[in-house]
Parts: structure tokens; C-alpha cells; sequence
């Protein structure tokens, strides 16, 4: 593993962005140009001889999806990409595309290509807006250069990209409520079946592929299947861009094989625990995986490893804590994101984060009672796949997994009257705002319990 | 095992249902209730409020059973054998009720909540939320008949899904998100939709109130009863509620064959009428003023005054089968006349087919028109004139079918229909070319191309062919042709054709012979054979002569043709297109009967009035405008010494020495039964009057219209009643009226307003032959070019003063110089 060379980081170098003429100059397009050439099911069956899976967070396979893409329905098929990276902890794709978007632009041209697909959609985090920016030029100039529009590449195939900004919204990253979004409709999920890969944006089948996952297409079609199939592990093949962030010296995105360990992505990579601190905890996906512990600093980040050690790959963006965090705050902050950015749709997902925000909030507000630990933990086992869609199942990760490796912060808070990481005046000044029990006056409004 | 039906087992216990069927369907079949809350048999499934999880084996996680199909050899577990599922649902429950502020006790739904009641069966009995709740203001007026609570809303959607899948005016929608979201409607607009207490009924908890309503009852103190809604031909099924004595609310009562779970607006909030202050009490007989009497004297006078056999007969809409029955009999056997009308069209322009064929059949009904491919409604103003249908073709167009509209006025179907605009006078035009383009489905003929208007109808029809139905309503009968070109484009493209009513008691009494041509049953006066029917069930000879229309019996008063006009639940100056006749005719016909449910604007013309007992004090039956006849059961005694008209009727009948023999409701089904083949009319005497399907009216009579329709020149001002007007049946439904009746306008067209420089909202004055009126003014690109549409019978202008015999006429039209 010593000797692997970047793949979709290769351009990070050179000057950011890298606009057109830098990425056709170190040998970009030329795999849009190999792939016109070929026939669309040979590029997915390339894809799905690759191994490639999803890098959204799911891990589907890609070559697989893009199989299940009906071709013959006779209504358009669409490939949607979701930019919408929102998970607390990610940032790949954000700089994925601000640093060489013309990789993603040619994933984009050489996806469409296989699905037969002459629409294609970028649901741009609202807030991203130097990226979308970036993009939105990148974008004009393959149309400019003839890489989109009529006749892609010269190929004769026929492709638009739009561009489309998002309002904000966290739970948009889920595939279903994207395209609602996209339709312009509330950003709510969809009932599924119908899956969208038969019946998705406007009613017709459409792949939706992050932006990491296209990244890696032009590179899998240039240099073949095999070459990519040798980069990772068995079943999780290929590079993979992991942020790093939180207590560590050099936060930031590495590229690494899947199945490098977390401790040479935190260790070697992120220059170590900040201040030399210990490792308390981290979460090996994003804020909605389960968190791990330094005893789980050797598995290696790949889908598979990370499961069997508890947790999941996700978004391979690891979240590092060290000994001065507070795990009951870190839980709460967490819960209160997800409390914010539940769409409502469904009740456990809706009162339930609710709930749990309130009863963090007392615990860290020194109003905790022994009971409100296991009231947690129901709470969980109450909205863990009973919930509309995946949002909520993530928003227990970080309460279930830290009562359960660190219960004794929780009762700690309890017998202490409150968190045991902060000083006395920080204490006095957030019981003060804390929401009591039932019968004190006076209702917390809901602007301050969310923020 | 046929294909199309699953066998699956919940809780053990084996049931087979058709496939497709939701899990939550079929355990429902079994007996078996899964609680639930977002889930509505006629919405879309959207598993929002996850109530409803079951363990089905097999599967990893727990299933929301409204969402889940069944599937063959299934094996589910309800909360009643599956501690997952029941520990899930008591979860569930906890969540829903964390911010549920428990203010039952004040609640209008509190005793008849679904959140309640689930609640105890299924919840956690206490629950382990100790912070405060999410409060809200409340409660929200969305309009004057609908209030929100936003506390109380547990956020399962049903309210706003209603108003997208169903009435399609999607009014309120869900705002915000997570624990804020919260159901809301645009700042400074009102809950306009004329279905908006349909949310109410379906909201599962307090959330959505009717202000009619608040705090006016518990449910334990009501007494209610089903009915059938009088206010129109749809035939929604009512439960009507009462608290001492007092109508204090209308339900909706569940028929998936007619209204679903629906009632418009109107039928939920006019219910005040039958409490009116001026209810008749007692016959009243004119001495000096008008004086209290015995039914016998009134009667006795009314038989003295009408031995001449000089009398008139007039209903308006509120009769139910019975009293139509009734009064046809009466008025032949007792009287000897067929002068007798229920209609305020006039029939010169109605092939008389269609009315045999509408009042002994049932061409269509909601399920057709559910499974319809193409709809064509002409003449009609679905959701102002039968709102239920309205909803049913909303439905239909929904599932896929195509929906042309050809109407002067662009109507609430724009959004899933076609529209043709054509003035008023013009749909036989519009008709036969469509006709044309149907007749070469062959090949034969030469499809009139190129026109935009038409083209989309010819598709549709094209595509549809015989899964066609043509929907008319009366407002053709002015039409010249139109009718006639309606049924030859049903039969040209082999579907299927229906006339219909707006009125509650239309086509009753249609069926029944209210009618100066027909006898019941379709049976018409002036064909030996057919009245030889009639004439062996009532043991009396009747006169072959076809009788005066309503229009020619008020001008027959008028020229004191007519001793006595006898009214029945009937205001000539507002019901008819003609006010000067109307008081022409009450002036000068020596005598006046009145029979009626309340005092009112007749009184002073009155010889005698004669209390009726309006729907709810009576039992009977309403035929809906499919021809369905449905019961209604009495809910409260009869105020004072009224009685239902059909009580009326016999009661004069036996006076005027021609007793009809009615001494029991049963007596008159029974007769009524040998002529029209049951009192519900689900046979009738349809065989004589083949169905639509084979053939659209008799083969021995020319279908085709003799001469084209005549367009005239200049501007034609046309008019219908809206839904919620000044009618008597909506008084005092003040928040009735507040939420959704307009003050009269004059809507224009652009071109029109263009060119006699007419200003959007500037008055302008409206001129016809028989009056004059000043109008605030609409320009709309809505009404077709050329007509002018104003409202029958809104507040500030009754139409009926403006108009000379037809409900429409030409117009001037000048602005008002400041």
C-alpha cells in the first residue's frame, strides 16, 4: 500500500481549480473519448466488473444500479448527482469538485453515457456556494469544448447538465427527498418501491450517484477494471477520499486505499491527536455512524471492517475526540443537529429527536436523573428503524454508541449535577436556560431548544 | 385460486383478498384493527405517522402495514402476537402524545378522537415526558368555518393531502420542519376551498375544528340520525346530529359508492334552516290576516277552490320521492290536471328521450364515471352544481382518465381537464364537430382538423372510444341542439350519456311524474299503453293531454287561466328566470297555496300555507342524479303540526274525495314499487328505456337536431347558481356564506372589457330587456368571448330580475362614467 499513487486527488496539486486546459493537459477527457467509443452496457459492465461501490454512504454497487436502470420504458432516463453533501464530518466533495470539477463533470458525461441518459441534474448543497460556482464554470466550459450539449465528445450522443441549487436542508441529501426537491416540491422522502432507478425524478428512471462515486468513473474507464479492482480490499475496491476532522493536528481529506486503518488515516495522515491528547472517540462515517474507540483504531476503512468492528463506513469521514471532550455534549450537539434537521415527516423521528434533545439538555443542564440513560437507550431502540427513512436511524448512532462506551460520563452528569467538563460558572450559567421538569411555568420556545 | 387474490395469515388467522390489498385492508377484514393515523382508505398511502408497524416474518425490520401490500403466503403479526410490534406502537403512541397538549376535557374531538381511542387501546397508559410541551397560539382561523390548533396536530398529513389528492385546491400545506413542522396557509388568504370541513372530519385528532361547532356539543350529549343531504342531486350520505332538539352539525357518513367520506361545504355548514325562527308551525288559512286553521279546513278550502280542476302545480327541489309520488297522483287522480312541473328549464329544447331515459333508468353512476377513460361534461359546473361529482371526476382524471370540459365558464376541473369555452347557445356547435370527428373512428369521414380547441377533445375521445361519458347538464335545455348532438356524440364513439340535475329532488321527481308529460316511471300521458300502466295501479282514468310546463303555468296564472297555483317548496320570484311573470302570476291568480317549511317571501301572497317537515323530521328517500334512490331516516320529531308533504298530499287527497290510499309510508312504497320497480329504483322500468350503452334514446325517433344552433350577435349574459347563495336552504349559514360567497359581479372577457373599456373592479351597469343593475366588474379570460356570466343569486343582486323567461339573454354593458 506503500507505493499508491492518488487517483482522484492526482490534480491537488496544481493550481485549484484546475480549469479545462490544465485537466486536458494531464490527460483529462481522454476516458469520456475511450467511453463514446465503447458500448454503454460494456462502460457498466466495466463499472461493475470495477467493484465500485457508492461512496454516499450506502456502499451500493454502482455498475449494479445502473443495471437496474430500465432502458426501454420509453420515458427519459435521468441521472441525477448528489452534491448535497450535508453529513457533519464530510467534506470530500466539496473539495472534489472546488479542486478539479472536470473529473466529476466527465463521471457525469461518462455515466449518462452508459444509462443513455441526455438529462443529468447536480443537486448542489444550497450553501455550497463557491463549489456550485466552480462547477457551473467548469461545466460551461465542457459545453464549450464539446464535451456536453450535442453530440458529446463527437460522439453523436446528446447530453445537458443543470446545475440546481438546494435551499438548505440536510435531509435533501437522501436520495428520495432530492428529488422531491428537485421537482420543487418539499424536500420530504419519497415512499419507496417505487425505487427511483424505476420511477424517480418525475416518474422515470433515474440513477442518483454521489460525487466521490463519479469522480471515480473516468479513472476506471481509462485505466480498466482490473487496475481499479487492485486498489483496496476484496470487496471494497478503489481509493477513497477520507476527512478527517475534530482533535486533530492536520484536519483535512485524504485519499487512501479503502482498507487503510483509521490509525495511519489519524495517526500518519492527520499528523495525530491534537496536543498529543489520547483518543477518546471517533466516528468512522459521519455523525451517523456509530462511534468507535481507540481500541478500534486498527480496523481498516473499508465497508465490511468498520461493520464487523460496530459502526459503518458511510461516508468515511472520520470525526476525531479526545480526552477533554465531554461525550454527553458531543451527543447532544449531534441530536440537536438532527432534532434541526428532521423534516417532520414522521413521528419518531420528529418527537424523538425532539425528545432526546430535551432530555440532553437536562443532563448536561444538571437536571440529569439516573433513568434518562435507559430513557435514551428506548428512546433509540424506539426510532431505530421504525423511522420513515435513514435519517433518524443515524441520528441514535451517536446516543446509543456513546452510552454504551461511555456510560459513566452520562451517570457521571447525573450524581455530579451536571457535566463534569465544565467549570463551575459554565455550569451555573447553563442550568439557568436548562428547560425544567413538567409543572414549571413557561414554555423554552422552540428557537432555542433547536439551536 | 384465482390470480388476482393473495392468501396470507395475520395473527394466525388465514384470509384471502384481492392482490394489491394493504396489509392494514386486509387484517381490517379479519377483524383484526391496527391503530393508525396517516392512513386513509381514499388517500394515498404515505406512512408518515408509522403507527401501524407489523412483524411480517421474513423481513428484517418491522413493516408500517398501510404502506405494505400483501403478498402470497405472508405471514403477519400484529400488535397482538408480536411484542416487536406491539412494543413499536407503544412507542409510537408515547412519541405522538409528548407534545399532545391533553386539553380534552375543552376539545371538540375529545369522545370521538381516533388519537383518544387509540390512545387507550394501544398506548403506554402514562408517559415518561417530563419537559414542557411545544406550544403554539391558538387556536388559528383558516377561514371562517375551519379553525387549527396547531398543539393538538399530530402532522399525519390527511388535511393537506385531501386538498392535493382530492379537491385538488391545496389551500394549507405542511410548513417548516421536524418538531416545528406545523400546517399553515399563506398569510392573508382564507381556507377557500368549498370542501374544507372534509379536513376536519378526517383530522384524527382536535386539530382542525369547525367554528360552527366549537365547543357546541360532547359527543355523548348528541342524538343523530342518517340522512341524505338535501342541498343537491349528489346523494352524499349525512349523519345529522342534534343536541336538544337543535341541528348542531352534518357528518359524512362512509359510501364508497357515492360520496366516499365527503361532503361539500355546503352540505356540512347549511344545516341551520330547519331551526329558522320562521318555521311554519301550523296550517295557516286567510281570513283577515293569515289565521291559524286545522289541516282539515285548509284542506277543505283548497278542495273548494280547485274543483274547477283550474290548478297548478310547482316544487322546487327539497321534495323527497314519496312527496313527488305523491303529488303526481294527487294531481291527476284528485284534480284531473297535468299541469304540474318540478323543472325550471323549459323543455322546448330537451328531446323528451331524455328525460323518459333519466327518469327510468340509471345511465350512470360515481362508479362509472370512476372507471371512465374520457369524461365530456357539458352544460355543467361540477363543483359548483354537484360538488361530489366534482370530486369524482377529479378522481377519474387522477387514475388517467381525460376530462373535457364545454361550458361558457372555465370551472375547477381547469387543472385536470380540457376546456372548450363556447358562449351559451353555441355547445351544439362544439358538439357536432366533435361528433363529426367521432363518426370517422372508422376511417369514413374526413376528421375537421387544425383547430386547438377541439383537437385535445378529439384525442381524448379517440382514445377513450366506448369507455366515453358524456355528462349534461339542465343548462343545456336552453341550448338549441345540444342536447340531441350530447347523445349522438355518446353514440357515435359507443359510450354512454346521462342528464343530470342539480337539485336534491329533481330526479325524483322526474321519476315520479312531477312532470307535465310523464307519468312515473318515464311513462308518458299522451301514449294509451303507457298511461293504461298508470292508470290499472291507480284504478282512475287520466287525462291524455301533455300538460302546461312551469313557465306556461305562471303565464296561465297570470291570464287567471288557473284558480288556484299551488307552490311546494317553491319561490317563483328566485327560482324562476322571471320575476315579472312570477308577480304577474301571484297577482292575478284568484288563489295561492303555500307548502312549505317556513314563512317567507310568499307569505303575503298566501291563501293558505301548509307546514312541511323538512328532511331530517321525516323518513323517505332522495334519487341522486345516477338515479339512486337512498334512504333517510327520521332524527327528530316534526316541529309543531308539520308533516312531510307526501302527509300533506293524502291528507288534501282524502279531503277532496279521492282518497290515494296512503295511510302508511308502506302503503306508498308499495304502490310506488309496481310502477317504478322499488322504491329505490335500482330496476325501475329501465328495460323499457334501454341504457345509453346499447342505445343512446328510442331508435324510432330522429336523433339528429333539424336545424343547426343560431348564434347570435352582441353579448350574451349567462347565469347559474353557485354553490353557496342567497338560497333559502343556506340561511344562516352565516360562516357559510362569509367563507364563500362572493357579492354579485359581472365576470367579462378581456376582448369584451377591451372594447367597451371596462375596467378590472370598476362598477359597470348591466342592461337587459327586463331590467337593469350595477355590478362590480371581473375582467377574466375565463368566461368565453362574447358572454358574460353573473352569479344567479348572490348577495346584492337576485338574477332572477334581470332575466325574461331564460336563464340567459342578450346584454348591454356600459362602464360607470365618475
Amino acid at each position: 500500500m506503500a507505493e499508491f499513487e492518488p487517483v482522484l486527488t492526482a490534480r491537488w496539486g496544481m493550481d485549484a481549480p484546475v480549469w479545462i486546459d490544465e485537466y486536458e493537459r494531464t490527460g483529462g477527457y481522454n476516458a469520456l473519448r475511450k467511453a463514446v467509443t465503447m458500448d454503454p452496457d460494456e462502460v457498466i459492465e466495466e463499472v461493475k466488473a470495477s467493484g465500485l461501490r457508492g461512496r454516499g454512504g450506502a456502499g451500493f454497487p454502482t455498475g449494479s444500479k445502473w443495471d437496474f436502470v430500465p432502458k426501454d420504458t420509453g420515458k427519459p432516463i435521468y441521472l441525477v448527482v448528489n452534491f448535497d453533501e450535508s453529513e457533519p464530518g464530510t467534506f470530500n466533495n466539496r473539495e472534489l469538485v472546488e479542486r478539479d470539477p472536470h473529473q466529476l463533470v466527465e463521471g457525469i458525461a461518462i455515466a449518462s453515457f452508459a444509462l443513455r441518459c441526455h438529462q443529468a441534474f447536480v443537486y448542489v448543497r444550497g450553501e455550497f456556494l463557491y463549489p456550485g460556482q466552480v462547477l457551473e464554470r467548469a461545466v460551461r466550459e465542457a459545453y464549450e469544448k464539446g464535451y456536453l450539449g450535442d453530440s458529446v465528445a463527437g460522439s453523436g450522443f446528446d447530453l445537458e447538465v443543470v446545475l440546481h441549487r438546494g435551499a438548505g436542508a440536510y435531509i435533501c441529501g437522501e436520495e428520495t427527498a432530492l428529488l422531491e426537491s428537485l421537482e420543487g416540491r418539499r424536500g420530504q422522502p419519497r415512499l419507496r418501491p417505487p425505487f427511483p432507478v424505476v420511477a424517480g425524478l418525475y416518474q422515470s428512471p433515474t440513477a442518483i450517484n454521489n460525487v466521490e462515486t463519479l469522480s471515480n468513473v473516468p479513472h476506471i474507464v481509462e485505466h480498466g477494471h482490473e487496475w481499479f479492482a487492485a486498489i483496496g480490499t476484496d470487496k471494497s475496491t478503489g481509493p477513497k477520499v477520507f476527512s478527517v476532522s475534530g482533535k486533530v493536528e492536520q484536519p483535512g481529506n485524504y485519499e487512501a486505499p479503502l482498507g487503510t486503518t483509521a490509525r495511519t488515516l489519524i495517526e500518519g495522515h492527520a499528523g495525530g491527536v491534537l496536543d498529543g491528547k489520547a483518543l477518546k472517540a471517533w466516528t468512522p462515517g459521519g455523525s451517523s455512524t456509530p462511534l468507535l474507540t481507540a481500541e478500534h483504531l486498527d480496523t481498516g476503512m473499508d465497508f465490511e471492517s468498520v461493520q464487523a468492528a460496530g459502526s459503518l463506513l458511510g461516508t468515511g469521514a472520520v470525526i476525531v475526540m479526545d480526552e477533554r471532550d465531554c461525550m454527553v455534549e458531543a451527543a447532544l450537539r449531534l441530536t440537536q443537529f438532527y432534532a434541526h434537521e428532521s423534516c417532520g415527516k414522521c413521528t419518531p423521528c420528529r418527537e424523538g429527536t425532539w425528545w432526546m434533545t430535551r432530555v440532553y439538555q437536562r443532563l448536561e443542564g444538571g437536571l440529569g436523573r439516573m433513568e434518562d440513560i435507559d430513557l435514551l437507550v428506548d428512546t433509540g431502540d424506539n426510532i431505530l428503524f421504525k423511522a420513515f427513512c435513514a435519517l433518524a436511524d443515524g441520528a441514535v448512532s451517536p446516543v446509543t454508541s456513546s452510552i454504551k462506551y461511555f456510560r459513566d460520563e452520562y451517570e457521571a452528569h447525573v450524581t455530579e449535577k451536571g457535566c463534569p467538563f465544565k467549570t463551575r460558572a459554565q455550569r451555573e450559567e447553563l442550568a439557568a436556560v436548562t428547560p425544567r421538569g413538567a409543572g414549571v411555568e413557561g414554555s423554552i420556545p422552540l428557537s432555542e431548544v433547536l439551536t | 385460486m384465482a390470480a388476482d387474490l393473495v392468501t396470507l395469515s395475520i395473527d394466525g388467522k388465514e384470509v384471502t383478498v384481492p392482490k394489491g390489498t394493504l396489509i392494514i385492508r386486509a387484517a381490517e377484514q379479519l377483524g383484526v384493527e391496527i391503530p393508525r393515523f396517516c392512513d386513509h382508505p381514499y388517500l394515498d398511502p404515505i406512512g408518515a405517522c408509522r403507527q401501524c408497524y407489523v412483524e411480517v416474518e421474513g423481513q428484517r425490520k418491522l413493516m408500517t402495514s398501510c404502506t405494505t401490500p400483501v403478498a402470497p403466503d405472508m405471514v403477519v403479526k400484529t400488535q397482538n402476537t408480536s411484542d416487536q410490534a406491539r412494543k413499536a406502537q407503544v412507542g409510537n403512541l408515547e412519541f405522538l402524545l409528548l407534545n399532545h397538549p391533553l386539553d380534552c376535557p375543552i376539545c371538540d374531538r375529545g369522545g370521538e378522537c381516533p388519537l383518544q381511542d387509540q390512545a387507550l387501546a394501544f398506548g403506554p397508559g402514562e408517559s415518561r415526558y417530563v419537559e414542557p410541551k411545544r406550544t403554539y397560539r391558538k387556536p388559528l382561523p383558516l377561514s371562517p368555518l375551519v379553525a387549527l390548533d396547531r398543539e393538538r396536530c399530530v402532522l399525519c398529513a390527511r388535511c393537506t393531502r385531501f386538498c392535493d389528492q382530492v379537491s385538488g385546491d391545496r389551500f394549507i400545506e405542511l410548513f417548516d420542519r421536524g418538531a416545528a413542522e406545523q400546517v399553515a396557509i399563506a398569510p392573508g388568504e382564507d381556507f377557500a376551498s368549498p370542501f374544507s370541513g372534509n379536513t376536519v372530519q378526517i383530522c384524527p385528532v382536535g386539530a382542525l375544528t369547525s367554528r360552527t361547532y366549537r365547543f357546541a356539543a360532547r359527543p355523548f350529549d348528541l342524538k343523530f340520525g342518517d340522512s341524505v343531504c338535501p342541498h343537491c342531486a349528489s346523494g352524499c350520505n349525512l349523519r345529522v346530529d342534534v343536541r336538544s332538539g337543535d341541528v348542531v352539525r352534518h357528518l359524512a357518513r362512509d359510501n364508497a359508492d357515492v360520496n366516499e367520506e365527503w361532503l361539500c361545504d355546503k352540505g356540512r355548514y347549511a344545516f341551520r334552516f330547519p331551526d329558522a325562527e320562521d318555521r311554519l308551525k301550523t296550517p295557516l288559512l286567510r281570513d283577515h290576516g293569515l289565521e291559524p286553521v286545522s289541516f282539515d279546513e285548509a284542506f277543505s278550502a283548497v278542495a273548494r277552490w280547485s274543483a274547477s280542476g283550474r290548478i297548478g302545480f310547482l316544487t322546487g327541489g327539497r321534495l323527497c320521492d314519496e312527496d313527488a309520488y305523491a303529488l303526481s297522483k294527487l294531481a291527476r287522480t284528485a284534480f284531473g290536471t297535468n299541469d304540474l312541473d318540478h323543472r325550471r328549464y323549459r323543455s322546448a329544447h330537451v328531446p323528451w328521450q331524455v328525460e323518459a331515459e333519466a327518469a327510468a333508468g340509471r345511465p350512470l353512476t360515481y362508479r362509472d364515471v370512476e372507471r371512465a377513460g374520457t369524461i365530456v361534461v357539458v352544460g355543467l359546473d361540477p363543483e359548483q352544481e354537484l360538488p361530489i361529482l366534482h370530486l369524482r371526476i377529479r378522481k377519474a382524471a387522477r387514475a388517467g382518465a381525460n376530462v373535457v370540459v364545454i361550458h361558457p365558464r372555465r370551472t375547477r376541473l381547469w387543472d385536470v381537464g380540457h376546456h372548450i369555452l363556447c358562449r351559451p347557445g353555441s355547445e351544439a356547435d362544439v358538439l357536432e364537430r366533435l361528433s363529426a370527428a367521432a363518426g370517422d373512428f372508422g376511417g369514413e369521414r374526413h376528421i375537421p382538423g387544425g383547430d386547438p380547441e377541439i383537437e385535445p377533445a378529439i384525442d381524448a375521445l379517440r382514445h377513450a372510444g366506448e369507455r366515453t361519458i358524456v355528462i349534461a347538464g339542465t343548462r343545456l335545455a336552453e341550448s338549441p341542439g345540444a342536447l340531441e348532438w350530447a347523445t349522438t356524440l355518446a353514440a357515435g364513439v359507443g359510450g354512454r350519456f346521462t342528464f343530470v340535475s342539480r337539485r336534491a329532488g329533481d330526479r325524483g321527481a322526474l321519476r315520479a311524474g312531477v312532470h307535465p308529460l310523464f307519468l312515473p316511471g318515464g311513462r308518458r300521458v299522451d301514449v294509451d299503453s303507457e298511461r293504461a300502466e298508470v292508470e290499472a295501479v291507480w284504478g282512475a282514468s287520466l287525462s291524455n293531454a301533455p300538460g302546461r310546463d312551469a313557465t306556461e303555468i305562471l303565464e296561465a296564472a297570470a291570464r287567471r287561466e288557473l284558480d288556484v297555483l299551488y307552490l311546494v317548496g317553491v319561490d317563483p320570484f328566485t327560482d324562476f328566470p322571471d320575476t315579472r311573470l312570477a308577480r304577474h302570476a301571484l297577482e292575478n291568480v284568484e288563489y295561492k297555496v303555500v307548502q312549505d317549511i317556513r314563512s317567507g317571501e310568499l307569505t303575503p301572497f298566501a291563501d293558505v300555507m301548509l307546514p312541511a317537515s323538512p328532511f331530517l323530521e321525516r323518513d323517505g328517500h332522495f334519487t341522486s342524479w345516477e338515479g339512486r334512490g337512498q334512504r333517510l331516516k327520521r332524527v327528530r320529531d316534526p316541529v309543531g303540526l308539520s308533516r312531510p308533504d307526501w302527509e300533506i298530499f293524502q291528507g288534501l287527497s282524502a279531503v277532496a274525495d279521492h282518497d290515494m290510499g296512503f295511510h302508511s309510508l308502506e302503503d306508498l312504497h308499495d304502490e310506488m314499487g309496481s310502477l317504478l320497480g322499488g322504491v329505490e329504483g335500482r330496476t325501475g322500468s329501465a328495460e323499457r328505456f334501454p341504457r345509453s350503452a346499447d342505445a343512446p334514446l328510442s331508435p324510432d325517433v330522429p336523433l339528429r337536431p333539424s336545424a343547426p344552433p343560431t348564434a347570435s350577435d352582441g353579448l350574451v349574459l349567462f347565469t347559474y347558481p353557485l354553490l353557496v347563495d342567497e338560497g333559502r336552504l343556506s340561511d344562516d349559514a352565516r360562516e357559510l356564506k362569509e367563507a364563500l360567497q362572493d357579492s354579485a359581479f359581472v365576470e367579462i372577457h378581456p376582448d369584451d372589457a377591451e372594447r367597451l373599456e371596462l375596467a378590472d373592479g370598476s362598477p359597470a351597469v348591466v342592461t337587459t330587456e327586463a331590467g337593469q343593475a350595477t355590478l362590480p366588474v371581473r375582467v377574466t379570460a375565463n368566461v368565453a368571448a362574447g358572454s358574460m356570466f353573473v352569479p344567479f343569486n348572490n348577495q346584492g343582486l337576485r338574477m332572477s330580475t334581470l332575466l325574461s323567461g331564460s336563464f340567459a339573454t342578450s346584454v348591454t354593458v356600459e362602464k360607470v362614467e365618475s
